[in-house]
């Protein structure tokens, strides 16, 4: 009854006896603890055993209606002092076996025998369009749950998910609020299909936008089973299903989560002092230039001393903030009757950015309202409904050219025309990041996602015949996009010391511009399911699932912008010049149809089949190639039900092999290719009368009927162990695919004379293989110390079989640049061989830029490649397939989970390694946009008198300063530049503390409270130069070093049950 | 509960039955069909306004690495312009030469080809009448030839195709071996004459006759050319051995007489004239001529094809502005200032007082134009109150192509300045650094605020490196500081191009009149207000191509066709003139001009084998490889 008194008091007053919960917690424990000291003693001891009489150590004994509590040792033997505490009962617990009570008389002794769970074995795993029991699997199939996705802190599903699943490969791209860009991809295959609740629905933002706190569990399917969704499956399956009611007593779940985020690393950018001397040393190296500083000696002495004009500006503490914030709340209400059962959540994030300017953030509402309910016998009706609401935000400049601002702006340059902090001056380098930090200066972009999805689904279970089913699915999603954006004019100032005015630079005149960005789409789902379950004489296993599936969606765009006239007015298209106007807009639809058909029967749980197969159609292809069908089939022996196991090696709890064969269907290639027709807007444009522009036609390629599925045929072998009642679990798995028909233009192997494209065909191919391995232990020690050690490791590696076009003159191009039946992750460089340490080792070192001498733009200290071929010129011809490069090979993580009394602690390590990235630009390059170049390089070759050239050199860690223009070799591709990215990760590390208390449940209705801390991403161990830029960010994005930091936040949460 | 099941399975069935129409058959929303496009001549001239913006017309969106129509989203190739590969200018942050990245055109090419022969492949099939049927046809040989004269100058020898190709399925029937370079050369003048004897009347946007035989006195000028000068270099192998580059001196002539002819024609036939060709000033002949590059439509009489862009935006404008504006008026874009003229380009122009001979600029009292080593102490500067005065006497084509140091531009100075020598003689050049004197403060670059200036300081690369600025095409209104906002139309074929290749053509074969070459020659000079003619000789001749068409993208290919790029480049720097306030003495302190190396640029050498460009896809085409 206490319960509901919580419930039934106003608004206000839950939330002061929530704040109460914190003030009380202190007291609390000191309670719990003192209590034992309390009364007599009375000591009950016993011993748990199995069904078999084998001790079960580490399950749990209660006193009824208390918080205090035992654990059986190693040999299932346990002792409770029950004295003083009134309870009438002792309750037994332990996983996999069904609890028991039993009652305190007078016995000092009470010895128990637990009976296994059945259910409990009969764990269920969602899996492709429908469940199944997790020890009759016979796939690829990895599970996590809500626990173990909660076990780490961040706005983003992703991040919880990575390293934690063998095969699941995650990289984090930027820590911008908002941005959502974690790249996911399973077993190094490509983008996998997110299904959530039985419906492909959205893509990996929008999976990485749902409210963690929803999620039951999510199901990872990686091998042929996959198939079964066809539609781009083959690359793997990401099955998410959110919480359901179940039937009991309304509870509550209340939890909140404060952060504060820095990033990773943000490299030092040269002070004054060291940029005015780096600076000159590029003046000083010019090669055939006049070899003059830019600043004398004099100036320099006043930059180093910081005298009065001469502090240098930090532009980094100008604009960035040491730590931006964000924060989570989500509640949830869950229970049922009977008849109907309910799940509803409402959850609320809000991030910060780093800007000083506050004008950057992210903002999201999730709401979810998830009900069943039996309608009639056997009648069952579901509708699962959420929406999305969220919200993203930067000044008009954008934060990339605000941080590269901070990166590049001169440090002998002011934000403010004579440091008058009313008239923001122009920098050299055109970005002043105190400008354009600021909404109210330069503008904003702004986007805006609602997103709905809804399924509704009819569940009739046939009375007429034990075991058949029948269900019809419908589901709606809609989607609508808008974006804004801002940009006005608006006034920089220099300072005019003769007449002390401030004269105005007019800045973005003539660009100054609106935009309004809208884009709605609408997807419907229809899935029409009968199944069949039935167990024949307690042996025959059969399961039969058939399902009718149609997928349609379609988009409108539209996009409108406007220019300002001279005058900036208001931020509305409307009040912007009507002459000067851009707009575009287009629609665009899809539609699927397919057939699905599953069969599994299992003889005495032992021998598992599985064959199944989808039928379906897209509307890309011609419809004489749009269909296709595709199979899958795997079987599993489970070795330890065989009688010589289970009757003779008691601690082989589990063993199973298993291996599975399929054919999956992907996609690919442009739609309506089979459509002969010129495309608007495919050509150029030209002015045939001077003012009028006529937009061009371009020659289309000739239709394709032939286009057709590229398919993934996938093998998997697997073996799963579990020893002394499933503590220690491994799986091992070796996998296999091959993509065959990936489309490619035949045009790319004619003569290039031909002059004509031709159509896509299903010509390239390519096979990947791979590894993972996952293991995992859970034990105690003494009664109270329990702890989980965990880790798992993939291994994957793509090699292209078949490339379309490749021909070559002789054997040498042939060797340099084949693709076909070669890794797809080589990349070519030059052997760095040390650094050149005098001139005359310069002289006499093979040329190492092309033709051009040694003398002009090699200078000592500069990296010295090697000369492979020793023809005395280090060129194209010298280069080797030195390094790994595109995803990492190699994913590992490793989870420790430890839990003493309510105290727990948890961290996941992960990494990966085998890949390289070669980043550019300004943490890679000297005066890469000759602005400010990073400290680091200061550390640096350089004359021992700055304005002799003909002093001798002194030695540093990096070559002499240049500007990219004046430099001969260094920048080629070596190990210099391109570096081992391998890394290892703290990901997480948490402690907290659950309070189950009776003062709690009787005073608040409070029947589990939690705090806690945690840290995300705190440390990295990595190659120092790669560092900067985050050894997680993907190669090839071109300025890595100015997208938004990769960050590490610190947690702090509490989690409320009542 | 009957009634529920009822209707659960009615729910069921229908849903199935509506599921069995699979619903696949859906239209594409971006297409039309051939029928559509071509059944309305408002159909052809979209498929017409594809091929035309795809010419290989060298005008303000060509870079030499990176192609034709390089005006996509955010074009940052630092705006480096073929110019720059000559010794009359250079880009103010890099040093680069030419390479076998550059100035490359053939899938392009070749993609061009096909698309013109589709066209004319269905031009017999339109419904339209006969003469608009040879209008089609003259457009689209003049299209073709185009592309060929623009293959036959990159690579000598191409195959020639005639019809689009049908793929069978075996690549190896696609295969069609080079034709000679003569075979080349004589195909690019045999569409021209098509398109000729089709074509009437120009708009000046379109094919006509008269583009039609621009593109032929072009065309066999540069032939002739290679003709009579291609023995100069030593190029060897088998493409050289198959005729596929390289052409017979004996047929020099005949191509100099196709010139001749072609040029007469339109000199004598055409409506076309000079535009203002008889300034009353120097000023007003520099004015005259900067309105026009500006704007080329102000000329109708002298521009025969004019490649228009109304509307500034993506695919459509120029960055000329935003890369090559003085940094002054940069109006917050960060990277003005990159194209520097040489002093080599500007020794070129004539002085006024001394007509027919360059007219190298004299910066000291000893007339010692081959001292690049700075500044001497031991020589005597002539000193200059405003340095505009310095160059009152040149030929006002130098000001309407460059920005002269310490001119006007958009309403202010232009400050290029190199540096000062201070009282006591000591010089600080190019070097940052103030010096107060009296109670002046003096900057080197002019200014302290490098906002205020437009030479020489170092940052950025925003600044002249050789104390010019660049001045054609360049619009007079505000920088608007975004890519592609600029939106200079281009003749590519001027009247004064015609009139100087005849001039030539003339000087180099004896062929035709001499007369009227000598004519042809001081018409443009007239234009620029020479008040004396100077005697047709092939110095005369080049000179003015030089200062008439500067910066157009022709002097590369000058020096490609008539094989002086080796001789030009052997060890060769460029060389700046570099502006320095001189601070001895006693004010008001005055300029001297140092003439100096280009600090940064290195000296640059020509290979022969750069006279041809690779052909690209030799393992698949199978073609003989140039040198």
């Amino acid at each position: 009854m206490k319960k509901n008194v919580f419930s039934k008091e106003p608004k206000s007053k839950e939330i002061k006896k929530l704040v109460v919960f914190f003030t009380q917690l202190l007291f609390l424990v000191l309670l719990l603890n003192s209590q034992n000291a309390l009364g007599q003693n009375k000591t009950i001891t016993g011993k748990v055993v199995d069904g078999d009489n084998l001790p079960l150590p580490g399950a749990l004994v209660m006193l009824e209606n208390s918080t205090i509590g035992a654990v059986t040792d190693f040999d299932g033997v346990y002792s409770i002092d029950v004295a003083g505490t009134g309870s009438q009962a002792l309750t037994f617990t332990f996983a996999g076996f069904l609890p028991k009570s039993v009652a305190i008389t007078n016995q000092t002794t009470i010895n128990v025998t637990l009976a296994v769970d059945i259910a409990a074995l009969d764990e269920v795993v969602v899996v492709g369009y429908g469940t199944q029991k997790k020890e009759s699997l016979t796939a690829a199939v990895a599970v996590i749950d809500s626990e173990e996705i909660q076990t780490t802190t961040n706005v983003s599903i992703a991040q919880k998910l990575a390293g934690k699943i063998a095969g699941v490969q995650i990289r984090q791209q930027s820590g911008q609020p908002g941005s959502f860009d974690n790249d996911i991809n399973i077993r190094g295959f490509g983008a996998p299909i997110y299904v959530i609740d039985g419906i492909r629905r959205g893509g990996s933002s929008d999976f990485q936008q749902l409210n963690a706190d929803d999620i039951e569990s999510v199901s990872i399917l990686k091998d042929a089973a996959a198939a079964i969704y066809g539609l781009g499956a083959a690359n793997g399956v990401v099955l998410v299903t959110t919480k359901k009611g179940k039937q009991s007593k309304p509870s509550f779940n209340y939890s909140s989560v404060f952060s504060y985020v820095r990033p990773t690393d943000v490299p030092k950018m040269a002070s004054a002092a060291q940029y005015t001397q780096m600076w000159n040393d590029t003046q000083l190296f010019i090669p055939g230039g006049s070899g003059t500083p830019y600043y004398s000696a004099e100036e320099i002495e006043l930059w180093k001393s910081g005298a009065p004009g001469y502090e240098g500006t930090d532009w980094g503490e100008l604009v960035l903030r040491k730590q931006s914030s964000s924060v989570q709340h989500n509640f949830s209400a869950t229970g049922g009757t009977d008849k109907t059962n309910y799940f509803m959540s409402f959850g609320y994030v809000n991030e910060d950015g780093l800007l000083k300017s506050d004008d950057m953030g992210y903002r999201r509402y999730n709401l979810r309202s998830n009900i069943t309910t039996q309608l009639a016998k056997n009648l069952k009706a579901s509708v699962l409904i959420s929406g999305r609401w969220d919200k993203n935000w930067q000044p008009g400049a954008n934060f990339f050219n605000v941080f590269k601002g901070t990166r590049v702006s001169l440090p002998t340059e002011n934000a403010y025309a004579n440091n008058n902090q009313n008239y923001l001056a122009p920098v050299s380098s055109g970005l002043n990041p105190v400008a354009f930090m600021e909404r109210d200066i330069t503008g904003y972009s702004e986007s805006k996602t609602r997103r709905f999805t809804s399924t509704f689904s009819l569940e009739y279970d046939a009375p007429f015949l034990d075991g058949l089913s029948f269900k019809a699915v419908a589901a709606y999603d809609a989607d609508n996009f808008q974006s804004k954006s801002l940009t006005p004019t608006y006034d920089l100032y220099t300072y005019d010391d003769v007449n002390d005015t401030y004269d105005a630079m007019k800045q973005n005149d003539g660009t100054a511009n609106i935009r309004n960005g809208n884009s709605n789409s609408d997807a419907l789902t229809f899935q029409g399911f009968v199944n069949y379950d039935k167990t024949i004489n307690d042996v025959h296993e059969i399961g039969a699932t058939a399902v009718i599936e149609k997928n349609s969606w379609a988009q409108r765009r539209s996009d409108i912008q406007r220019y300002y006239a001279e005058f900036y007015t208001k931020d509305q298209l409307r009040f912007a010049d009507v002459l000067g106007q851009e707009s575009d807009g287009i629609e665009d639809e899809s539609a699927d149809f397919s057939y699905v058909g599953r069969f599994n029967y299992a003889y005495k749980g032992k021998y598992l089949l599985e064959v199944a197969g989808r039928y379906m159609g897209s509307f890309r292809y011609s419809p004489k190639n749009r269909y296709g069908f595709y199979p899958t089939a795997s079987i599993g022996w489970r070795v330890s039900e065989e009688g010589f196991i289970k009757n003779n090696i008691s601690w082989i709890s589990n063993l199973k092999f298993r291996g599975s064969y399929g054919i999956a269907g992907m996609p690919e290639g442009g739609p309506f290719q089979y459509v002969q027709g010129y495309s608007l807007g495919s050509g150029d444009s030209y002015e045939f009368v001077e003012g009028e522009l006529t937009e061009g036609i371009s020659t289309p390629p000739p239709p394709n009927g032939n286009l057709s599925w590229m398919e993934a045929t996938t093998k998997n072998i697997g073996v799963d162990i579990g020893l002394m009642q499933n503590r220690l679990n491994m799986t091992a798995e070796v996998y296999e695919r091959l993509l065959d028909g990936i489309p490619a233009r035949r045009s790319l192997a004619l003569p290039n004379t031909y002059g004509g494209e031709l159509p896509q065909e299903n010509l390239n191919s390519e096979i990947t293989q791979g590894m993972e391995f996952s293991i995992s232990y859970r034990n105690m020690i003494g009664r109270d110390f329990k702890y989980d050690i965990s880790g798992n490791f993939s291994y994957a590696r793509t090699k292209r079989k078949y490339v379309e076009g490749e021909a070559f003159t002789n054997s040498n191009s042939r060797w340099r640049n084949q693709q076909s039946n070669r890794w797809n992750d080589v990349a070519w460089g030059y052997n760095n061989i040390g650094q050149f340490q005098s001139v005359d080792e310069l002289r006499n070192a093979p040329l190492q830029n092309g033709d051009q001498s040694n003398v002009q733009r090699e200078l000592p200290g500069d990296f010295q490649y090697e000369d492979w071929n020793n023809d005395g010129i280090v060129d194209g011809q010298d280069e080797q397939p030195l390094f790994y490069s595109g995803r990492p090979k190699m994913y590992y993580g490793f989870t420790l989970n430890l839990e003493y009394k309510g105290f727990y602690a948890n961290m996941l390590l992960q990494g990966a390694a085998n890949y390289t990235v070669r980043f550019r630009e300004v943490y890679a390059e000297m005066f890469a946009f000759r602005g400010n170049t990073p400290a680091y390089f200061y550390d640096r070759w350089h004359k021992a008198d700055p304005y002799d050239i003909n002093s001798e050199w002194i030695p540093g860690k990096w070559p002499a300063n240049r500007t990219i223009g004046d430099v001969g070799g260094l920048y080629k591709e070596s190990s210099v530049w391109r570096r081992d990215a391998s890394y290892l990760r703290m990901k997480t590390l948490e402690f907290g503390y659950n309070l189950k208390s009776d003062y709690l449940q009787k005073t608040l209705g409070i029947s589990n409270l939690r705090v806690y801390v945690s840290g995300f991403n705190l440390y990295t161990w990595a190659d120092e130069f790669v560092k900067p830029f985050d050894p997680e960010k993907i190669e090839g994005a071109y300025s890595a070093g100015f997208t938004y930091p990769v960050t590490k936040t610190y947690n702090f949460g509490v989690n409320i049950n009542f | 509960m009957k009634t529920i099941k009822n209707i659960f399975f009615i729910l069921v069935f229908s849903f199935i039955a509506t599921s069995c129409n699979d619903g696949l058959d859906l239209l594409p929303t971006d297409k039309i069909t051939a029928d559509e496009l071509f059944g309305d001549p408002a159909g052809t001239k979209l498929y017409l306004a594809d091929l035309y913006n795809r010419l290989p017309i060298e005008e303000l969106t060509y870079f030499p690495q990176q192609g034709f129509n390089f005006n996509a989203g955010g074009p940052n190739n630092g705006g480096f312009t073929s110019s720059m590969l000559t010794q009359f200018a250079h880009h103010s942050e890099r040093n680069t030469f030419i390479n076998g990245g550059q100035l490359n055109w053939w899938d392009d090419a070749f993609k061009l080809i096909r698309d013109v022969n589709l066209f004319i492949d269905i031009i017999p099939s339109l419904d339209i009448s006969e003469s608009e049927r040879a209008l089609y046809m003259g457009e689209a040989s003049f299209i073709r030839g185009f592309a060929y004269f623009g293959l036959a100058k990159r690579y000598g020898g191409v195959p020639i195709i005639l019809s689009p190709q049908e793929f069978n399925g075996d690549p190896e029937s696609l295969k069609v071996p080079r034709n000679t370079e003569k075979e080349t050369w004589d195909f690019v003048l045999s569409e021209c004459d098509i398109a000729a004897n089709s074509l009437g009347e120009s708009n000046g946007r379109r094919a006509s006759k008269w583009a039609a035989l621009a593109l032929k006195s072009r065309a066999a000028l540069y032939a002739a050319s290679v003709a009579k000068y291609g023995g100069n270099v030593g190029l060897t192998g088998e493409a050289v051995n198959l005729g596929l580059i390289g052409l017979p001196e004996s047929v020099a002539a005949d191509y100099y007489q196709v010139c001749i002819n072609a040029s007469n024609e339109i000199m004598e036939n055409g409506p076309y004239s000079l535009y203002k060709p008889n300034p009353g000033s120097a000023d007003e002949a520099a004015e005259n001529l900067r309105s026009m590059f500006e704007n080329p439509n102000l000329a109708p009489e002298e521009a025969i094809l004019i490649k228009g862009r109304t509307i500034p935006g993506d695919n459509y404008g120029n960055n000329y502005d935003i890369w090559f504006g003085p940094a002054q008026k940069r109006n917050g874009w960060p990277h003005p200032g990159r194209y520097c003229p040489t002093l080599e380009f500007a020794d070129l122009f004539e002085n006024y007082s001394n007509p027919g001979a360059d007219g190298k600029i004299v910066t000291t009292v000893d007339g010692d134009t081959e001292n690049y080593n700075g500044f001497d102490p031991a020589r005597q500067y002539i000193h200059y109150g405003n340095p505009v005065d310095f160059f009152a006497d040149k030929d006002a084509r130098l000001r309407a192509t460059v920005v002269l140091p310490m001119s006007e531009w958009k309403g202010d100075i232009m400050i290029y300045q190199a540096g000062f020598i201070k009282p006591d003689g000591e010089p600080k050049i190019e070097t940052n650094t103030s010096i107060k004197v009296g109670e002046q403060f003096y900057f080197t670059y002019g200014t302290e605020n490098p906002d205020e200036h437009s030479g020489f300081d170092s940052h950025g690369g925003n600044m002249s490196k050789t104390g010019f600025g660049f001045k054609k095409f360049l619009s007079t209104d505000p920088v608007v500081p975004g890519w592609n906002r600029s939106y200079t139309d281009f003749a590519e074929f001027r009247y004064a191009e015609v009139l100087l290749n005849y001039a030539e053509a003339v000087v180099e074969s004896d062929l035709g009149n001499a007369t009227n070459a000598a004519n042809a020659l001081n018409a443009t000079r007239r234009r620029a207000f020479h008040q004396t003619d100077i005697p047709l000789t092939i110095e005369n001749v080049l000179r003015e191509r030089t200062v008439e068409l500067a910066f157009e993208n022709k002097m590369i290919w000058d020096l490609m066709r008539r094989r002086t790029y080796h001789t030009t480049f052997n060890n060769t720097r460029k060389h700046a003139l570099k502006p320095v306030l001189d601070l001895r003495g006693t004010p008001p302190y005055e300029y001297i001009f140092i003439r100096d190396r280009v600090r940064g640029n290195d000296p640059q050498t020509f290979d022969i084998n750069e006279y041809y460009r690779n052909i690209p896809g030799i393992g698949l085409n199978g073609l003989v490889p140039n040198p």
